[in-house]
């Protein structure tokens, strides 16, 4: 009996922890975004960037189900389930959605809790809430606070401690820097490179491309839905090339 | 003229039919917020409580307290059933919401009729709970029944602010009624939610129903005019505030009972249209402001 695996990775070696094939998303008539192919390696981080209304956040929103799309998204081989966000949020595949959706009426602490609704495991529950504070330490200090009368840099670091609650398989950010100070911004993304460093995957979605390239091991650059192009973040020497990218 | 000095009387006898309100506005509440829809069978369950309990102490022989119980429990249960049948494959479809309410709306007419066949056209009621003469307090007669209506909805709103507090459930009700997407986005089962809130918002009605029955008496087409006056108390306390409904219903049973005694009877329902209207113009947005979706 022959048994015929799956081609490696090429970038790292192993399967990918994330893939996409001929993934294409529709609002109504109109095909916001054209089948496209992608994949995320183990703790590998790839940014998709590209301009406004380039398709990044339907790209995003196509991975989870939360419009109507075709073609599949495996998780280490194993197809998700398609128009069921819940579902594939319950594989760890969790999305920081754009505008973070942090619960803003209820508290700190409840919503980091609602981020572990599919755990029991309580030992478990107290670690990642420890590792939450760890990396937000300014989160500790508001636990009982209201979640939305924190400042813009703190809810988004609610969202990602959230998200991180789930214990995610692959994380994936929509615009994390939007709205937010130079500093928050840095801060944040930082704490994204810690965690990539730990061995987290990611797909970073962000329009300021030269932040994300400093992280990115690989960025696919999108344009009127369609992948135009996959880049080494390596070969990238100047904002003149990546901007004629962005307008070929 | 009216005699004034029924006035304290009236107020109390107003206080016992705006629980029953107020039951029925949360019972819109809970659902608005889970969902976004706005379930108009909800008057098929206050009517449905009271019926199926009469069923149950006639046919069967129960004892009261079992009766209601069970009661509550199956209409609880008819509401998980019309989530699941009516409202759930409208809902994946992405309905919009007249749809959802001429839905509702069918669903309701369908349940009354269902009624009528089986039990008949012949109004029904059922005992006081306790049948103790009223207590004399400071000239005003409170019944028995008064208590056990003002009681038992002060217990279940009570219940209810623990469960959406403290449980996990009732923590993730919240997160759906906050931002729906979100709490999809955490694993959160929020048609599981759907679901949930039907149940409780099914079981208020029926409580309520049961509850008021005793003093008036039930029929197959109770249902409407109880909805109405529990929409108008979710409206009057902030559409998807479901504490607001409570004191939304406690107002417009007060402002009821009053109509009737400074105009007579037949002013009840101007009173409480009135009350809406005044509210629409002057403060849409409800006693506690309505709930931001």
């Amino acid at each position: 009996m022959s048994v015929v695996h799956a081609l490696p990775d090429a970038t790292s070696g192993t399967a990918p922890v994330l893939e996409a094939r001929a993934l294409a998303a529709r609002y109504g008539h109109v095909e916001a975004l054209h089948p496209i192919d992608l994949h995320v390696a183990e703790g590998e981080l790839v940014a998709v960037l590209g301009p406004n209304g380039a398709g990044k956040s339907t790209l995003l929103r196509a991975i989870l189900g939360l419009v109507s799309n075709s073609g599949t998204v495996s998780l280490r081989g194993t197809p998700l389930p398609r128009q069921n966000p819940v579902a594939v949020a319950s594989r760890g595949v969790v999305l920081v959605p754009e505008g973070r959706g942090i619960f803003g009426p209820m508290s700190v602490a409840e919503n980091l809790e609602l981020g572990a609704y599919r755990l029991r495991d309580r030992a478990e529950f107290a670690r990642r809430r420890e590792r939450v504070m760890t990396l937000f330490p300014r989160l500790k200090e508001r636990l009982t606070q209201v979640a939305g009368s924190m400042s813009g840099g703190e809810q988004q670091m609610l969202a990602i401690g959230r998200a991180l609650m789930a214990g995610p398989q692959v994380l994936l950010l929509d615009e994390p820097s939007l709205g937010l100070a130079p500093r928050v911004t840095e801060e944040i993304l930082a704490t994204l490179g810690t965690l990539n460093g730990e061995g987290l995957s990611i797909i970073l979605v962000e329009q300021k491309a030269p932040l994300a390239l400093e992280l990115a091991n690989r960025a696919y650059l999108l344009s009127v839905g369609r992948i135009v192009a996959t880049l080494d973040p390596r070969e990238i020497t100047s904002y003149d090339e990546l901007a004629q990218h962005y307008f070929a | 003229m009216a005699d004034f000095s029924y006035i304290p009387q009236v107020l109390v006898s107003g206080l016992g039919i705006g629980c029953v309100y107020g039951l029925i506005g949360i019972g819109f509440c809970v659902i608005y917020n889970a969902s976004g829809i706005v379930n108009f069978a909800q008057g098929a369950f206050v009517m449905l409580g009271g019926m199926i309990t009469h069923g149950l102490l006639q046919r069967y022989g129960l004892p009261l307290l079992p009766a209601a119980l069970i009661a509550i429990a199956v209409v609880a249960l008819l509401g998980v059933v019309l989530e699941r049948v009516v409202v759930r494959p409208l809902w994946d479809r992405k309905a919009t919401m007249f749809t959802m309410i001429l839905a509702t709306l069918a669903a309701q007419i369908v349940i009354e009729r269902l009624t009528l066949i089986v039990g008949g056209d012949q109004p029904k009621t059922l005992p006081v709970f306790t049948d103790l003469p009223p207590l004399q307090i400071g000239g005003v007669a409170v019944s028995f029944q008064l208590l056990w209506i003002v009681g038992a909805s002060l217990l279940a709103v009570g219940a209810l602010a623990a469960f959406f507090r403290l449980t996990r459930t009732g923590k993730a009700m919240r997160a759906c009624a906050i931002n729906r997407e979100a709490a999809a986005l955490q694993g959160i089962p929020v048609s599981r939610m759907l679901a949930a809130a039907f149940a409780i918002s099914a079981g208020l009605g029926a409580m309520a129903g049961i509850l008021i029955t005793p003093t008036q008496y039930t029929a197959f087409n109770v249902g409407v005019p109880f909805a109405i006056s529990g929409f108008i108390a979710a409206i009057v306390g902030g559409f998807g505030r479901p504490f607001g409904a409570f004191l939304g219903g406690l107002m417009l049973g007060l402002v009821q009972s009053l109509a009737i005694l400074g105009f007579g009877a037949g002013w009840k329902t101007v009173a409480a249209l009135s009350v809406l209207l005044l509210f629409l113009f002057i403060r849409p947005s409800g006693l506690l402001g309505a709930a931001t979706k």
